[in-house]
């Protein structure tokens, strides 16, 4: 079953053969993470690709100033992992950690760049997914440097109204880049 | 004797490893005025207490490594020794907090230092051999034996030595809150002067 929902979100993104999905297939493993496990360190190199099938995780950087800076978040249907990271197989900038309980099929790196090697169709999906990871990230960042407070939780409700009930408040703060005060207010303010 | 799934348990050794990366990271952006504060007269500062950390991984990130790559292959359950079992769970912080307090051997125990961000990163360089090593780990027999740095003729089998020195480790990152929290006299929270935002 959890072969199933890979399969229906890889559909989506770019069809494969019947031949080129059972090879893609067969190297996931499941995987079960109790809540606030870290996955990845930053400065070690991503060695997984996730697929999350439970649960909630995040991205997060540690600036200078201790400043903590939640960059993404992630929750079933999607890949997870710190995507440069394993893409490029140099040292994450970033931790990448379980909010709560999760469950995951996981690969390796050599897994995925041995298919990849071998199906052009299986790296041209990859590719797709990492495109529309770009475009996830440039709109972003366009958004946090152009909409006021308000406009920035409006937009994360209407895109993923879930959030408020997945994730703790002071995580979706740092992600708007919105200080937990302004945050609680907007809140506050929220039509139910 | 207490049996793990040598997979599982190397994975969780590597998250609990992984928790000390981060907390350090936070650790090296801190006021180093406050790393370097002795709590209290032969009381150990925070740098001191890292310090006392690095001392151990000196001795037995190398130990480790010539143990496992001289070993064999993997084997699916890990069956701890009970001496091995037995000094982790003294190690071993509970519920957060340190009860029985142990006095360090001679060559562990830390000199006052001058400069805090040299000895954090040793910290952080060992933490990543660690986890390469763990990582290493997953493929070689951990039931191989690794002499203690008391003395070579205790040995404890590679599972057991990982699980000991990380619980170690745990122990004296219990005494770095409070001792951050004594320092600065807060109650802090455990995540180190960190903010969320």
């Amino acid at each position: 079953m959890p072969l199933q929902q890979l399969q229906q979100f890889v559909s989506l993104i770019y069809p494969l053969k019947e031949k080129e999905w059972n090879a893609f297939a067969a190297i996931w493993s499941p995987l079960e993470c109790r809540r606030k496990t870290i996955l990845t360190a930053a400065g070690e190199t991503e060695r997984h690709l996730y697929f999350v099938l439970e649960g909630v995780q995040r991205a997060f950087y540690i600036g200078d100033d201790n400043k903590e800076a939640t960059l993404v978040f992630t929750y079933p249907p999607s890949f997870a992992g710190v995507a440069d990271s394993f893409l490029t197989q140099t040292p994450s900038h970033y931790f990448f950690e379980t909010l709560t309980a999760s469950r995951f099929l996981r690969t390796s790196y050599r897994q995925a760049e041995e298919l990849m090697q071998q199906y052009p169709n299986i790296q041209r999906m990859v590719l797709n997914v990492t495109a529309l990871a770009l475009k996830g990230v440039l709109v972003r960042q366009a958004e946090l440097q152009c909409f006021s407070a308000e406009e920035k939780f409006r937009t994360l409700l209407k895109r993923s109204p879930h959030v408020l009930q997945l994730i703790p408040h002071k995580y979706l703060a740092s992600y708007l880049g919105i200080d937990p005060a302004t945050f609680s207010k907007l809140l506050g303010s929220k039509k139910i | 004797m207490k049996s793990f799934d040598s997979l599982s348990l190397l994975e969780q050794l590597q998250a609990d490893t992984r928790q000390l990366i981060a907390t350090a990271t936070f650790l090296k952006n801190e006021d180093p005025g406050i790393l370097l504060e002795q709590p209290g007269a032969g009381r150990w500062s925070v740098i001191q207490v890292l310090e006392h950390l690095n001392s151990y991984g000196v001795y037995y990130l190398p130990a480790l490594k010539n143990g496992l790559m001289n070993g064999d292959a993997a084997v699916n359950i890990f069956r701890s020794g009970w001496l091995g079992n037995y000094f982790t769970q003294l190690m071993l912080p509970k519920e957060g907090r340190v009860k029985n307090k142990m006095k360090a051997p001679k060559d562990h125990r830390p000199a006052f230092h001058v400069d805090a961000q040299p000895v954090i990163e040793t910290f952080l360089q060992q933490q990543h051999q660690l986890l390469e090593l763990l990582e290493l780990a997953k493929q070689k027999n951990i039931g191989i034996r690794i002499p203690t740095s008391l003395t070579k003729l205790i040995r404890l089998k590679a599972g057991d030595t990982f699980r000991f020195f990380i619980a170690h480790e745990q122990r004296h990152f219990v005494q770095i809150e409070n001792t951050l929290a004594e320092v600065r006299n807060t109650t802090g929270k455990f995540q180190v002067a960190h903010q969320a935002g």
